[in-house]
């Protein structure tokens, strides 16, 4: 029952509009961040309620939302990880008489309700809604620490690009609009089908994967993310890696891929074809990230463009589920390209999780975010240290940790179609990120300390948040099958809906 | 079902878990090596049971003792399961690794003196990597336990190692990294490609992989197995790797990682693409004598210790690549039957001459042989080590590296005459091993030399460490019926693929 959501609905607005007036009770500290917990709680405790309760009624909502398998999953992990960047918040915010928390904790209920929504999207205008829902709040958070010039900087590029992103969606959806006369998702994706010969078809298709592009943040549309990630508090930092790109990638998965089975960009066909165009992109995001993050200085950025590059990863399935979209023959390595995909997304807002809250520690702790900050770490913060390492070495693909496991279904799903080079283009990538990833673990294992080497103290509230993604990194690596058969009951049907 | 193969890696995978805690918690220094030394042991004790059983019940021509098979993933369209099984391909490997271990372990005693919980703990994870790697039958398993091996492998480079450890650490990660991550593109390939989707090398083996899809995985395995060799051009880091290790890890690092290589290209290369490796096998063999002679070549000219002894595994290796595709060409077995006995006796031999190096360098202060010298009067026990260890290395009776290369010499003339050239590797290797042992042990010691002054001779036990890598050497001039005759009938499998007419 559709219900459930409601519940999950309720809870994230009455924290997103009630915490703000503790601000005015004098009430900064860290209660508002422990009700915005409570009220995450009960948001993932109902939509996990709802996913168990196997229901894919809309009511009541009508055709707004359409509570599917992939719904819930987006939903369960944008609040999973909204979860986590809030529970670190406790630690990384400073919670004092002058801070502002309770709208820190206001504006990412609103972000976290507007992911859940967009998971759940059915409608085109409900989409964009949510996808503003979740936007704005984010470019104000990008910006929190307003005396810092690097945070001013980061907001002002993400907000000016988010909104061109948003203006683009939008001329989409009355493209789209124009052409079906319809914002229902699947109504639109079925219509747009019939109509091969308009070009203008082809152009509505091009300008979602650009909207979208932005928050998934792949290559060209990436230029806002390394500033952003290094502007921003850290955790905020964790959310746009591990949330709200992921809200991008739902997004992408109901509309750019329904519609895929237009196949064609235009009516003569060829080399403009969506899987084309999407195989270009991977290969150049994930080119490009890994190469961008190998001359970093800074580990913030440095995740910053990591992450770019993961996105090059997930494109992989994206492109071999398109290309299943128009060739049936390869609808076995459709759903393993989709399952594949899901999964890694699933895998990488755990990693980056990880990677960015252990960052925003040493961040907090040593004052430096540079990579000289991380020299003789494993002595001076091992949790912290050992988190990292596990994070970077699932991001590389080593077994048997979570990350080697989706790259597998991955690659192996493409290996077998045309797009067989992005399996070969990945695995080189995959090789070369150890260039970094096994830079900073040296950094933080093999080289001593610069200057003071003293233990430095690690909250045990936050040991836990990063217990909890660590366990989870090794344990979906050492029992990857139901992470994997969740990813695979995700997938949408194949042929459009 | 049996349990042995599981035993063989859990010991060593609970022992690491266990040394590490337990010596955390009291005494880390001297409880270590002993706790460790008891799990390696154990795992010796079951590899040995399993050897002999491999060698007692020989499995048949394409089939494996001691199988085993757990379900890991299983979903509609995907699946992977832990299928273990020993042959004659397998079991010495098995074994000369439980002993390598043991030893290596031993050594250590004296030889590492910082962290001692850690390095044991990582010592074992390295051992129970190496014997998943060895026995697992599915492909992505095999690749999983391959990759386990390199990570601790980087953490004892780069922690325990020499002064350039952690440039040798991150070298070697990235290359071997690359390596196995293209033959992982390999195995890969092969899941959509065959009509039963999966990664069982024994199915797969009877399923008979299309010709056309060889090519490619059978270039992406073998490149895997360049890097790990290594092979020229892709050994760059090796010699940074083998000289920066310390040298118990060297036994590990050099003994037994470069044989994941001649395992994988025997079992995945030659057993699942026949074909093509039968229609490239010359160009394999062009590259595979070449290494032989590079790696001898450039092994004279080095003047460290450990850069000399890197080099010629180099060149060794090069002979397991030759013998193995060898038998590919020519369907004569002997190839295979040599290199599978090369991989054991090099795996001693090797890890021997390198412990010993540790030990000149401990004693010394250094290991460049032109500041050497005068051995042979000041420590004669470490001089004497040094020469016979030396002797197993360059392939001399009554060692059975000699036979080992005889016998991969022999089935490379059955395939290409011109190969008898490869006669002049021992011999070149003979040549600088003498120098080296002349320059270090009979010369008098350089006047300007005082850091190549060996201050104490190796203790008797750490004497017997080194000796004990030895005996097996020698026995198995006698007994190597122990090694060749479970090994006859994977060799024969591998030239039937071809020339028997199986799947030709």
């Amino acid at each position: 029952m559709a219900d459930y959501i409601l519940f999950a609905v309720v809870a994230l607005s009455a924290a997103a509009l009630g915490v703000p007036f503790l601000q005015y009770a004098g009430r900064r500290g860290n209660l508002p961040g422990y009700l915005l917990v409570a009220a995450l709680l009960v948001a993932l405790a109902s939509t996990i309620l709802n996913a168990t309760s196997g229901s894919t009624s809309s009511a009541p909502f009508g055709s707004l939302l359409a509570s599917d398998s992939l719904g819930n999953l987006f939903a369960i992990l944008t609040l999973f990880v909204t979860l986590f960047v809030a529970a670190a918040s406790l630690t990384l915010v400073p919670s004092g008489k002058s801070s502002n928390t309770p709208f820190y904790y206001s504006l990412l209920s609103f972000a976290a309700l507007g992911m859940l929504l967009i998971s759940y999207s059915a409608d085109l205008l409900m989409l964009f809604v949510s996808w503003e829902l979740m936007s704005i709040p984010t470019y104000a958070l990008a910006g929190f620490q307003k005396d810092r010039e690097e945070s001013n900087e980061a907001a002002v590029k993400y907000a000016v690009l988010g909104a061109l992103s948003s203006a683009i969606i939008l001329y989409a959806i009355s493209l789209t609009y124009g052409l079906t006369g319809t914002t229902n998702i699947a109504a639109a994706a079925a219509s747009l089908g019939s109509q091969l010969t308009d070009p203008v078809a082809g152009l509505a298709v091009l300008l979602f994967i650009v909207g979208f592009g932005f928050k998934m943040s792949i290559v060209p549309f990436h230029m806002w993310a390394p500033d952003a990630y290094e502007g921003a508090p850290t955790p905020i930092a964790a959310l746009f890696a591990a949330g709200t790109k992921k809200a991008g990638f739902v997004a992408a998965i109901r509309v750019v891929l329904a519609i895929s089975t237009v196949y064609s960009l235009t009516p003569q066909g060829g080399l403009f074809t969506i899987p084309n165009v999407l195989a270009v992109l991977a290969i150049a995001t994930m080119t490009l990230g890994n190469l961008a993050a190998l001359t970093q200085k800074s580990v913030t950025r440095l995740l910053a463009y990591s992450s770019i590059a993961q996105a090059g990863y997930i494109l992989i399935g994206f492109v071999v589920y398109s290309y299943g979209q128009g060739n049936p023959a390869f609808a076995q390595q459709a759903e393993l390209g989709m399952t594949g995909a899901l999964f890694h997304i699933i895998n990488h807002s755990v990693m980056k999780g990880a990677a960015f809250l252990g960052a925003g520690l040493v961040i907090l702790k040593l004052g430096s975010g540079s990579v000289e900050a991380f020299n003789g770490l494993g002595r001076r913060m091992p949790v912290t240290a050992f988190a990292m390492a596990i994070s970077f070495l699932a991001l590389a693909g080593v077994p048997p940790l979570s990350g080697f496991w989706s790259k597998l279904l991955l690659f192996t799903s493409v290996l077998n179609t045309p797009y067989a080079w992005l399996a070969v283009a990945g695995v080189l990538n995959s090789a070369l990120s150890m260039g970094y990833y096994g830079w900073v673990i040296k950094r933080m294992y093999l080289d001593e300390p610069d200057g003071e080497a003293s233990r430095v103290l690690e909250p045990t509230s936050f040991v836990l948040v990063l217990g909890v993604l660590v366990a989870l990194i090794i344990a979906f690596g050492l029992f990857p099958g139901p992470v994997i058969s969740l990813s695979r009951d995700a997938v949408p049907a194949l042929g459009g809906p | 079902m049996s349990y042995v193969l599981s035993l063989l890696i859990l010991v060593p995978l609970l022992g690491s878990g266990a040394t590490f805690v337990l010596s955390s918690l009291g005494g880390g220094r001297k409880t270590a090596p002993y706790l460790a030394a008891a799990f390696a042991g154990a795992t010796l004790v079951v590899a040995g049971y399993a050897f002999f059983w491999a060698y007692s019940h020989t499995p048949a021509l394409g089939t494996y003792a001691l199988m085993e098979d757990h379900q890991w993933i299983t979903l509609p369209g995907f699946g992977v399961d832990i299928m273990l099984g020993l042959d004659g391909l397998s079991a010495p490997l098995v074994l000369a690794s439980g002993i390598v271990a043991v030893l290596s372990i031993l050594s250590s005693r004296t030889l590492i003196d910082k962290e001692e919980p850690a390095y044991y703990a990582l010592l074992l994870l390295v051992l129970a990597s190496v014997m998943g790697a060895f026995t697992s039958l599915n492909l992505v398993v095999f690749y999983l336990f391959w990759e386990l091996t390199l990570i601790p492998m980087f953490f004892l480079i780069g922690i325990w190692g020499g002064d350039r450890r952690k440039y040798a650490a991150l070298k070697f990660i990235i290359f071997t990294f690359a390596g196995s991550a293209v033959m992982l593109l390999g195995f890969l390939a092969l899941y959509f490609g065959v009509s039963l989707s999966t990664f069982d090398i024994p199915e797969l083996a009877n399923l008979g992989i299309p010709v056309g899809l060889q090519y490619l995985p059978l270039l992406a395995v073998f490149v895997g197995c360049a890097v790990e060799l290594p092979v020229f051009p892709f050994h760059s880091w090796q010699p940074d790797a083998y000289e920066q290790a310390p040298a118990p890890v060297n036994s590990l690092l050099s003994g037994i990682l470069p044989k994941f290589a001649g395992y994988a290209v025997i079992r995945i290369a030659l057993g699942l693409f026949p074909q093509a490796a039968y229609q490239y096998a010359w160009a394999f063999i062009v590259v595979a004598v070449f290494s032989m002679f590079y790696g001898a070549v450039v092994a004279l000219l080095q003047s460290d210790l450990k850069r000399m002894f890197a080099y010629t595994s180099i060149s060794h290796m090069g002979f397991v690549l030759f013998g193995a595709f060898a038998t590919v060409l020519s369907g004569n077995p002997l190839g295979i039957e040599g290199a599978i006995l090369l991989m054991f006796t090099h795996a001693l031999a090797t890890s021997s001459v390198f412990t010993i190096s540790g030990f000149v360098e401990k004693q010394s202060g250094t290991r460049k042989i032109p500041l050497l010298g005068g051995m042979g009067q000041r420590v004669p026990l470490m001089a004497a080590l040094l020469a016979v260890a030396s002797s197993a290395e360059m392939g001399i009776p009554p060692f059975a590296s000699f036979l080992a290369e005889l016998m991969v010499v022999s089935g490379g003339i059955s395939a290409y005459a011109w190969t008898a050239v490869t006669v002049l590797v021992p011999v070149i290797t003979g040549g600088y091993f003498l120098w080296m042992l002349k320059r270090v042990i009979i010369d008098p010691l350089p006047s300007a030399a005082d850091p190549g002054r060996a201050v104490e001779d190796v203790s008797r036990v750490d004497a017997t460490v080194v000796a004990l890598y030895l005996v097996p050497l020698v026995l198995l001039t006698v007994f190597s019926f122990l090694i060749l005759s479970p090994a006859a009938p994977v060799a024969q499998w591998t030239a039937n693929l071809v020339h028997g007419g199986l799947h030709a």
